[in-house]
């Protein structure tokens, strides 16, 4: 009876806990949420919650004011600053004001006490490192699958090193075995004293069928292989050299949905769709520090090519001391062949899909990619020969039909106008109710070698 | 017994040989006819010129890739003065305090707050048309989507995966108000934690999305390409 009173009391006690313990995750969030609100509606643009931006860090604001002996001031700053700086009363407000380079902070008159303390409340509260386990595991795995990768990569030419000399021993083991078997049976044989050679020929003709079946089978192998191997020549497909920052595109095309153009973008002015320039990264990871130590050491090597240290106060800032990123190229076309972006990008509209494949799915660096996983995408042209070769440019000029007489595009309307100057051999390209690039010269050698 | 078991593990052991022997290198390119057809001594863009046919030149390396332009390379509007007039109706220099927050380093700067200065500057350098408007929409959805969202709230992918935030909302009164001109300075030499855009932009694209952006902050400015603003902060 004691026992199971305690027991009950027990579980009494648990659930009681249990209670405690989910009305203190719910409680407040009713205060966040307003405050949470109030942050995005009102202060978000300047103001960052676990670290200085435009203005200071949010949390531990209320603490720094009381820390300086003008708790109570900060509510009028927030309302009005400029007054309270005016008013002399505060020392605290024009050091900040002098902090961050005199730039004024709006006046936020219309809210009230309890609204400001609402979105310290939130600010103090709310901790956006909760969010970065999931991240850090998947980074992890992925770090020790490269670092497994790289071993592979070490260990191939040791391994075939001791993969031969255990087959060479096996050999000589298997061949040794035989002999002294041989000596031992048959010691009235003639031939004891015959070489391994010897030995060797007089076996393969014992079972000259099946040797002649297996020379035959080899040298047809052989022959497959290498003619296959010359098909290899200058196809870059697959190649993926390596690069000082591990970019993943996923992240940055995928999940955070930035436009191929605003990095890339000289493809649709020139030749080159062009690398991003550091200020451009920095556009984003000025803020944007990395969430797990893998980030942080890539993030890093942006700060030193852009001369950003993050520690000058209060919110990090340039020295001027810049240095390059070396990039390697990966889409490589001879010199004798001229290809420009923008004339497919702009005249054209071709989608980079078309050529660079799914970057929104890439999680590494960019990488020549397979003409069949090409194919794979919907929407794309469907091609058969290796990716950036010459077969593969024909058969897609051959493939891509153009529409030349919708007005929506004013490079082929000239051309358009030009056609119908000849209206019969306009009839001819029309016969089969479409026009592709090549029948508009796409075939033509000096289209791009000149 | 023994034999063929040893027979067995040769053939299995020279199978394992061959298959761990061809493994392909991401980093090599693959087998080159003739490589000084990809590396001739014409430039081109981001080639490595530092070793063809294996011989190392460690001068021609490639040294400097992703720097951001040097000055003046940005081309102004053309060569005919009237337009570049337009182009270039405000000079406003950067404030001096940027060239810590914003990194431009090797600029004549102003000691003065120049970005209050262009609340002035209220004439769009671009002459207003639709076809204008669409320019502008699509140069906004290529460079500015990801952060300020295809309203102009300030709700675009990037804010709303997680990894940024502090992004305005265009269409608060206080934006509303901008003049042009402020909007051109914001966007060509950056403001708050915003950074400079003009590597990326030329002046006539700036001007155009500006034009779009206002279409975004008011109805009627796609058809009309007038601004009626009422400040409904002040009023209440």
């Amino acid at each position: 009876m004691k026992i199971a009173h305690s027991e009950g009391f027990r579980k009494g006690k648990l659930f009681a806990s249990i209670l405690v313990f989910i009305s203190i995750i719910l409680a407040p969030n009713g205060l966040w949420s307003q405050g949470e609100n109030l942050y995005k509606a009102k202060c978000s643009s300047c103001h960052q919650i676990e670290k200085n931006g435009t203005g200071p860090m949010l949390k531990g604001a209320r603490q720094r004011w009381a820390d300086a002996g003008e708790g109570d001031l900060i509510y009028e700053w927030v309302k009005n600053n400029a007054a309270l700086r005016g008013s002399g009363k505060s020392k605290r407000a024009n050091q900040v004001y002098n902090e961050y380079g005199g730039s004024q902070m709006q006046l936020f008159a219309d809210l009230s006490n309890d609204q400001i303390d609402q979105i310290l409340n939130y600010a103090d509260s709310s901790s956006s490192k909760a969010a970065a386990p999931g991240a850090a595991g998947a980074a992890d795995g992925k770090a020790k699958e490269d670092a497994a990768k790289e071993e592979g990569k070490g260990g191939v030419s040791k391994t075939w090193w001791i993969m031969g000399v255990i087959f060479l021993v096996i050999i000589f083991s298997v061949s040794g075995v035989r002999r002294q078997l041989k000596n031992a049976s048959s010691e009235s044989e003639p031939d004891t004293n015959a070489t391994y050679w010897q030995e060797f020929k007089l076996w393969l003709w014992k079972y000259r069928a099946a040797t002649g079946v297996t020379v035959l089978v080899l040298t047809i192998s052989v022959l497959v292989l290498g003619l296959q191997s010359l098909g290899s020549i200058n196809v870059m497909e697959g190649y993926q050299p390596s690069q000082p920052i591990s970019f993943p595109h996923s992240v940055h095309a995928g999940q955070n949905g930035i436009d191929c153009k605003y990095c890339h973008n000289s493809v649709e002015k020139s030749k080159s769709a062009g690398l991003p320039t550091v200020n451009v990264c920095m556009n984003c990871h000025k803020q944007i520090n990395g969430k797990t130590p893998e980030q942080q050491a890539q993030i890093s090597k942006i700060y030193a090519a852009a001369g950003w240290d993050p520690n000058i106060k209060p919110a990090g800032g340039y020295t001027g001391k810049t240095s390059p990123i070396v990039w390697n190229k990966v889409h490589v076309l001879p010199d004798h062949v001229y290809f420009n972006h923008s004339q497919h990008v702009v005249a054209g509209k071709i989608d980079c899909i078309q050529c660079h494949g799914d970057m929104k799915t890439m999680k590494e660096t960019a990488k020549v990619q397979k003409v069949e996983d090409l194919s794979k995408i919907e929407g794309n042209i469907k091609l058969t020969k290796p990716t950036l070769t010459m077969g593969w440019c024909i058969e897609c000029h051959g493939k891509k039909e153009v529409v030349i007489d919708d007005k929506s595009n004013a490079y082929y309307d000239e051309l358009h106008k030009r056609l119908k100057r000849d209206m019969k051999h306009y009839k001819h390209l029309k016969e089969d109710e479409k026009i592709t690039v090549s029948e508009l010269g796409g075939w033509e050698c000096s289209k791009c070698h000149y | 017994m023994k034999k063929s078991f040893i027979k067995y593990t040769g053939v299995l052991l020279f199978g394992l040989f061959a298959f761990t022997s061809c493994s392909s290198d991401p980093d090599s390119p693959g087998l080159e006819y003739m490589p000084d057809m990809y590396r001739s001594p014409a430039i081109e863009a981001y080639v490595d010129y530092g070793e063809v046919r294996g011989r190392i030149d460690e001068n021609k390396k490639v040294q400097l890739t992703a720097l951001t332009p040097p000055e003046f390379t940005i081309p102004f509007y053309g060569t005919d003065s009237n337009l570049v007039k337009t182009m270039l109706p405000y000079q406003h220099l950067p404030n001096a305090l940027m060239k810590n927050t914003h990194g431009l380093f090797n600029e004549r700067l102003s000691s003065q707050d120049e970005y209050t200065l262009a609340a002035a500057d209220k004439i769009n350098g671009v002459a207003f048309s639709e076809k204008v408007i669409e320019k502008g929409k699509k140069i906004y959805t290529a460079m500015c989507q990801h952060c300020h969202g295809e309203k102009g709230d300030g709700n675009g992918p990037m804010v709303t995966s997680g990894a940024y935030n502090g992004v305005p909302n265009y269409t608060e009164a206080q934006r509303m108000a901008l003049s042009d001109g402020q909007m051109f300075y914001s966007i060509y030499y950056g403001k708050g934690m915003m950074g400079a855009h003009r590597s990326l932009l030329n002046k006539e694209e700036i001007w155009t999305v500006i034009h779009y952006i206002r279409s975004i902050q008011y109805k009627d400015y796609a058809k009309t390409g007038k601004i009626a603003f009422t400040d409904t902060t002040k009023t209440k």
